[in-house]
């Protein structure tokens, strides 16, 4: 199936009892068993849920998975990958990653004994170098979070499958839409769907999708051990929200495409990073495994006195953190989504004061670049 | 799951009727010819607009069945468009019918939905309805300001001598609706009475112009008074008030015969009151299976601040069921009974605060609501009642504003009268707040 077809109607039966064409939200927190260890495949509201299964199954379809388990946050997500090694395990991790996944990683899973290196894993012969023999998982953003930088998912299973290695990409950014890890023969995906999946900025959560039936496995049994579910509620609004994933995204690449080149052209900005500009370095290989650019960008505006005003004048841009909504935010990685990163680490990694984040929204983009234009005068 | 899998459900064989009340509304029909939910202890929250139909010759039999239960039976197990009904309003209405004794319920979006639904079913242009003086102040719009349009007559007289229906009525005469208690001012009238009278009419009367009894019950909730015992007809609600009891969701009912929900059905799909999916699921899931529970705790409170009131050196006096000098205390004391059968005289309470004249009596009220408005705690100044906080309100301004100051007395509305709807609050906080407000004067 298409992939908006697949958006509209996997994992989306009719309610066997009344034929309701959309999911019921599943409001319930235990199920009535028929007798002592007879049940029909639900007991409790965290183990199974019946709005939640049909939004795995819905995502799950999109990124060409078999297997989707929603959590209920983008983090927890990611946690539960950290649940496929075990202490005195080493990660090869993708640097400049998101804040929070640096925090998750590096402050908290360390204390357990995991080991992290973090690289630029666009360049394949650092991977290569950083690999040990305790190596056990890969995990990548492309593009990352915010210097859009972008790795080779091709590369990276070659190297996974020489060492034997599990492949994880956070596809937040680009959503199945544009790129398919799994098709590259990437073990897991997961995503935020907070970000552009849920698209409305009114839910967190967060989803995992493997081919692989034994993380599957793995993950399952972690979401029901950990905890970390997403209420029916959630799931049934990004149900709704998935259904409208193709043209959503469609739009914010159009209007990042306008952006970026408004940008480039603008003396006031000293550099602008997209992966649909031609200056960007990696141009080539986003034109290979992704099918749009998406919706971010970051620009550069010399120091953190020009990128204040900036950030200040602008009215339709909205300053807050977070991203993939319809409406447009503006965001300063330095002080907010990577201020979790020590001053040193991130200015190795570009992330400087003057630094803005970009999450281009569906609004007519015009009325976009007149804000950007009027805060820059 | 599939459609042919027949599920077990685990209440299917218990007989429900030995079983209280309070206990009823809790468990209600979680299995019918068109659900079973036996197996989710919380209902699914219903979120679909339209429902999958197998053929074009199902579709066509859902549509033909649908408000014809003389033809079909009662049981037409096919979803359409969640505007003729879905699950979550159908389990709601069961669990109402069941408890207010009627034989069916038919929801609305609304509590006026509701009353416009059951009178439009009963009446045609050139109909006359009686209805007592006092009102709710809406229900007074619906009948002064749009039923003329459809010259539909409307008399308000004095229910509270129910003979009076005699001097009213005409040939045309349709419908005799209240409300008892009565918003605001909380008369009592007598439903058995009433009962009587119109069964005398009605011997002389075919089918075709009969006089019903509509009795608006939001004020007692079924807790309190189930009409349906004592002769009414039909009972409308909001459900937005006690029954739904947390004031988050709007919603109205129609209860009564079974013979009349096919033209309920129709009127409700035809004009579009609805109930919403969600609210039904909130009403169902939260407000009737606690409404118990908050009923007998606001009861006891509205004594207590009742009482208080009353033997205030301040206050003029006061409306409440459960007060031995209230006027219509004997008739409340036969008629509103919790499913025990002991007196519950409800959770609102109406009073006026004195004056040498009626227009500084007014105007201590506004000082006392003032007062509330701006340093009570646990009251709050606003419309709506059975919510869990206690409210306050002035009716000449808000709830009966549709009433002209010169129209006030006709009503039963006194111009600085102020009604109390009780919440859940600790009834010692309460005490305190009305104690300094008072003093405020």
């Amino acid at each position: 199936m298409g992939f908006s077809t697949d958006a509209i109607h996997a994992g989306q039966i009719p309610d066997p009892t009344t034929g309701a064409v959309i999911t019921p939200i599943y409001q319930t927190s235990t199920y009535a068993q028929d007798a002592l260890g007879v049940n029909k495949g639900y007991e409790y509201g965290r183990t199974h849920n019946l709005t939640r299964e049909a939004l795995e199954k819905n995502i799950a379809a999109l990124e060409k998975g078999k297997y989707g388990i929603a959590f209920a946050s983008g983090l927890a997500a990611i946690q539960s990958i950290l649940g496929l090694v075990k202490s005195g395990d080493h990660i090869i991790a993708t640097e400049n990653v998101y804040g929070g996944t640096y925090r998750l990683m590096e402050l908290i899973f360390k204390d357990y004994g995991l080991e992290f290196s973090w690289v630029d894993t666009s360049n394949v012969v650092k991977i290569r170098k950083a690999v040990r023999p305790n190596t056990k998982l890969i995990y990548i953003e492309t593009p990352t979070n915010p210097m859009l930088r972008l790795t080779d998912l091709r590369t990276v299973k070659g190297i996974c499958k020489k060492y034997d290695l599990i492949s994880v990409v956070d596809n937040t950014f680009m959503t199945p839409y544009f790129q398919k890890p799994l098709l590259f023969g990437i073990d897991v995906v997961l995503h935020s769907t907070t970000k552009y999946i849920n698209g409305h900025s009114d839910v967190i959560g967060g989803i995992v999708i493997t081919n692989n039936p034994k993380i599957h496995e793995r993950i399952r049994y972690l979401q029901n051990a950990i905890g970390a579910v997403p209420s029916p509620f959630d799931c049934w609004l990004t149900l709704r929200a998935t259904k409208t994933l193709a043209v959503r995204m469609k739009q914010h690449n159009e209007n990042a495409k306008r952006i970026a080149k408004f940008l480039s052209e603008n003396p006031k900005v000293k550099k602008v990073i997209y992966p649909g500009l031609r200056n960007h370095p990696h141009y080539s290989l986003a034109k290979r495994q992704m099918s749009g650019y998406g919706g971010m960008i970051t620009a550069d505006f010399g120091d953190l006195k020009s990128a204040k005003k900036v950030l200040n004048r602008v009215k339709v841009f909205t300053l807050g953190e977070s991203l993939g909504g319809v409406e447009s935010l503006i965001s300063h990685p330095a002080s907010m989504t990577h201020a979790s990163i020590p001053k040193r680490e991130r200015e190795k990694l570009g992330i400087t004061e003057g630094l803005i984040r970009f999450s281009v929204g569906i609004e007519d983009v015009e009325d976009l670049i007149a804000d950007i234009e009027h805060a820059l005068k | 799951m599939s459609n042919n899998v027949k599920i077990k459900s685990r209440k299917a064989d218990i007989d429900d009727t030995k079983y209280s009340m309070d206990t009823h509304i809790i468990y209600g029909k979680d299995v019918s010819d068109k659900w079973d939910y036996s197996h989710h202890v919380t209902a699914p929250i219903s979120s679909s607009t339209t429902f999958r139909l197998d053929s074009v010759e199902r579709g066509a039999q859902g549509f033909t069945q649908f408000a014809h239960t003389e033809e079909f039976g009662e049981h037409a197990p096919i979803f359409i468009y969640d505007r003729l009904g879905e699950p979550n309003k159908d389990m709601l209405e069961e669990n109402l019918a069941y408890v207010e004794k009627g034989e069916m319920a038919v929801s609305f979006s609304s509590g006026m939905a509701a009353i416009s639904g059951v009178l439009g079913i009963l009446t045609v242009a050139g109909d006359e309805i009686i209805s007592h003086n006092t009102l709710y102040g809406c229900t007074i719009s619906l009948l002064k300001n749009w039923y003329p349009r459809y010259n539909i007559k409307w008399n308000p007289i004095d229910l509270t001598i129910p003979e009076n229906i005699f001097n009213a009525l005409t040939e045309k005469t349709r419908v005799v609706y209240f409300e008892t208690p009565s918003n605001p001012n909380l008369d009592i009238i007598d439903i058995a009475a009433v009962r009587k009278i119109v069964d005398q009419i009605n011997k002389s009367r075919g089918d075709k112009n009969k006089v019903y009894i509509v009795i608006d019950n939001t004020f007692s909730t079924p807790y309190c008074q189930r009409p349906i015992e004592f002769g009414a007809d039909f009972v409308v609600h909001s459900l937005t008030k006690g029954i739904g009891g947390f004031g988050t969701d709007m919603g109205g009912a129609v209860i009564g015969k079974k013979k009349f929900r096919d033209i309920l059905h129709l009127i409700r799909k035809d004009f579009g009151g609805v109930l919403s999916a969600k609210n039904a699921w909130s009403i169902l899931t939260y407000g009737l299976p606690s409404l118990a529970l908050r009923q007998k705790q606001q009861i006891k409170t509205a004594m207590q601040i009742a009482e208080f009131l009353n033997s205030n050196s301040k206050v003029e006096f006061v409306n409440y069921p459960g007060l031995p000098n209230f006027r219509g205390y004997e008739t409340a004391r036969k008629q509103m009974v919790d499913f025990s059968g002991n007196f519950a005289p409800g959770a609102l309470i109406y009073f006026v605060i004195k004056g040498n004249t009626p227009a500084e009596s007014k105007d201590n009220g506004r000082k006392f609501m003032d007062y509330v408005a701006d340093n009570a705690y646990t009251m709050t100044l606003a419309v709506s009642l059975g919510h869990t906080r206690t409210l306050v309100e002035h009716p000449a301004s808000m709830t009966h504003s549709v009433v002209p100051p010169e129209e006030l007395a006709n009503r039963g509305i006194d111009a600085g009268g102020i009604r109390i709807a009780i919440g859940l609050e600790n009834p010692d906080d309460l005490l305190l707040d009305l104690d300094e407000a008072l003093k405020s004067i």
